[in-house]
């Protein structure tokens, strides 16, 4: 059974739809990102989950119980806003509390026990008696996540959980967020813009584009196998080829803009003709060994990162980005051979 | 250093801000001295000086009287207000609906129109359906013009809180009365304090209401003042104005302790 399935759900905004027959099965705990460009319906879809936002048609079920028309107030679920809203007049332990005033039998001291708890596990247990005004921005969303957690709901939702903080504590609530996946167990859906935070925390990610899943897979599947140009383009960026491929006796060939050939993998559904492929900028090495597939590029520009160098290479007839580690990296020659396993050129569908 | 602003121009600037500020202390400090004066009349500036005129008011009924029925009056006042104020204040900011403007700006025309069409409307209205003006009359006066008071406070208040709350309440499983009760009150008592801060003073200040609703049995402290500067002026009214200064301050200071006055105005 599934902890959440959301079942043909279409959602429209005046003429705008915002989500097309959108189907997606949840299973109890797993960690989902629903990653996506702004306006892709992502946070829609998370306020439908949490009964904030009507459907125009479909289903939705929590924990094996139909809510499709259940008010947020009776769905057990927890939502963690972008803003944390935090009740300005409650201590933080008042806050926390609040889910449990609301739903559960527990005594006020064992409900207070039980926020303590809480506050405990995102270390914050010492600043219970604070007031949110009192707190910085990354204690309030400790205080927040606490709240969202206390009353066991059968279903955790985060909206854009990481993007009010900044860089390096962003790092650490990572850590934090994953810990406590992994010690409760609660089953998690996250929206994010940001594909590291979707790659970094997720069991599953996925990527939604004009209503619709675009793609979705493990981290590392929508990472390293992406089917589309915008999968591609949206997780991590990468080098978009277009190769003229041909069958040559039993092995596939693809010629760039300049002629160039090389050799391409056989792929499912590969047709002879233009075609699209990603080259991920890391997947490019100078100096390449013999199992690589190779080609002589021209260096234009190179930044230097730290541990990584980013160089521009015109090879092919095309530019190409390659993102490499600044001791591997040829800097002195302006003319150098450039190759990638040949699993790296990815075909892309159009 | 280079100044920014020329030296004449701060002298100037200073010079006008002193000047405003006396132009609006004067008459308090008229008053204020007035009521510590010896003679029988009311003269400034006074002959000498005494607390005879302080003995004077707190030994007579008439002023004790109107006193005890302001503050009673005043009080309701406030109650009414902030009862009726609040909620409307809420529904205001917080639901969508046709004509909300318009009630909107009904709702606060009390604060613009002169009070004196209000008084005059309630007279002919409590004269021809209730047995003419009396304290009922009054309280009502008064609630419609210190409400709109309490809905801008309020209002003010409600436009400042994370508009998510409503919201994570849900969520967390309270219903509707618990968030009105739990989330939404609690965050409106700046601006009830404020509100009800506004209401007390112009209802126990106000003259205008109380002229047109005088009832026989019913008279207020301003009416009374009015009265004794009319028929026989003598510094116990610059005493009862000077008591009321204090406890206006007295009230400001108050809520600056409880509510901090700047989150206020």
């Amino acid at each position: 059974m599934h902890q959440l399935s959301v079942r043909s759900v279409i959602k429209r905004f005046g003429d705008v739809t915002v989500l097309e027959d959108f189907d997606l099965d949840v299973a109890k705990g797993e960690f989902i990102a629903l990653l996506g460009p702004s306006g892709c319906g992502k946070s829609t879809l998370l306020r439908i989950m949490a009964g904030l936002e009507s459907l125009d048609s479909g289903a939705i079920d929590i924990a094996g119980r139909g809510v499709t028309d259940l008010a947020p107030e009776n769905r057990n679920i927890a939502l963690m806003f972008q803003s944390y809203a935090l009740l300005p007049h409650m201590s933080a332990l008042e806050n926390v509390r609040f889910p449990l005033r609301m739903r559960s039998k527990l005594s006020r001291e064992e409900q207070r026990e039980k926020a303590h708890k809480a506050l405990e596990l995102v270390k914050l247990d010492h600043l219970a008696d604070r007031y949110p005004r009192q707190m910085s921005g990354g204690q309030q969303q400790r205080v927040a996540l606490a709240r969202s957690i206390v009353a066991e709901p059968d279903l955790l939702l985060l909206d854009e959980p990481l993007s009010n903080l900044d860089a390096k504590l962003r790092e650490g609530m990572q850590v934090e967020l994953k810990r406590l996946h992994e010690s409760l167990g609660l089953t998690t859906i996250f929206v994010t813009h940001d594909q590291s935070e979707a790659l970094g925390l997720a069991d599953r990610v996925i990527l939604m584009n004009r209503g619709r899943i675009e793609q979705q897979g493990t981290p590392e599947e929508i990472y390293r196998r992406p089917r589309t140009v915008f999968a591609a383009d949206f997780l991590g960026g990468a080098n978009i080829v277009e190769l003229d491929v041909a069958k040559s006796s039993r092995s596939w060939r693809g010629r760039f803009a300049d002629g160039t050939e090389i050799p391409v993998a056989s792929a499912p559904g590969l047709e002879p003709g233009k075609h699209k492929f990603m080259l991920r900028k890391e997947a490019i090495a100078f100096n390449p060994d013999k199992s690589m597939t190779a080609i002589v590029g021209t260096i234009e520009t190179q930044n230097y990162l730290g541990s990584q160098t980013r160089s521009a290479i015109r090879a092919g007839g095309v530019e190409l980005v390659a993102v490499t580690d600044s001791e591997k990296t040829v800097t002195k020659q302006r003319e150098t051979r450039i190759g990638w396993r040949p699993e790296e050129l990815v075909p892309l569908q159009m | 250093m280079i100044a920014a602003t020329p030296r004449w121009v701060i002298a100037a600037t200073a010079i006008f801000l002193v000047a405003v500020g006396l132009y609006m202390l004067v008459p308090l400090l008229v008053v204020i001295a007035s009521s510590f004066s010896t003679s029988a009349f009311l003269v400034f500036p006074p002959p000498g000086l005494s607390l005879r005129w302080y003995g004077e008011i707190l030994g007579s009924d008439a002023y004790l009287n109107a006193g005890w029925t302001s503050l009673k009056l005043a009080m309701t006042t406030v109650v009414l207000s902030l009862a009726l104020g609040t909620p409307a204040a809420i529904a205001l900011s917080r639901f969508r609906f046709p004509g909300r403007s318009v009630i909107g700006s009904v709702f606060l025309s009390p604060l613009i129109l002169p009070s004196l069409i209000f008084a005059i409307g309630l007279l002919i209205v409590f004269s021809r359906y209730a047995s003419g003006p009396s304290f009922a009359g009054l309280v009502i006066g008064h609630t419609v013009i210190t409400m709109p008071y309490v809905i801008r406070t309020v209002s003010a208040n409600l436009a400042d809180i994370d508009p998510h709350l409503d919201e994570a309440a849900r969520v967390m499983g309270a219903r509707w009365w618990q968030r009105y009760l739990l989330v939404i009150l609690p965050q409106c008592r700046t601006g009830m304090a404020a509100g009800a801060f506004f209401a007390f003073n112009i209802s126990f200040d106000d003259a205008v209401v109380a002229l047109f609703m005088r009832a026989p049995n019913v008279e207020t402290l301003p009416m009374r003042i009015y009265s004794t500067l009319e028929f026989s002026p003598d510094p116990s009214v610059a005493a009862v104005s000077t008591v009321m200064i204090v406890m206006t301050m007295v009230l400001v200071v108050l809520l600056n302790r409880v509510f901090g006055l700047s989150r206020i105005t």
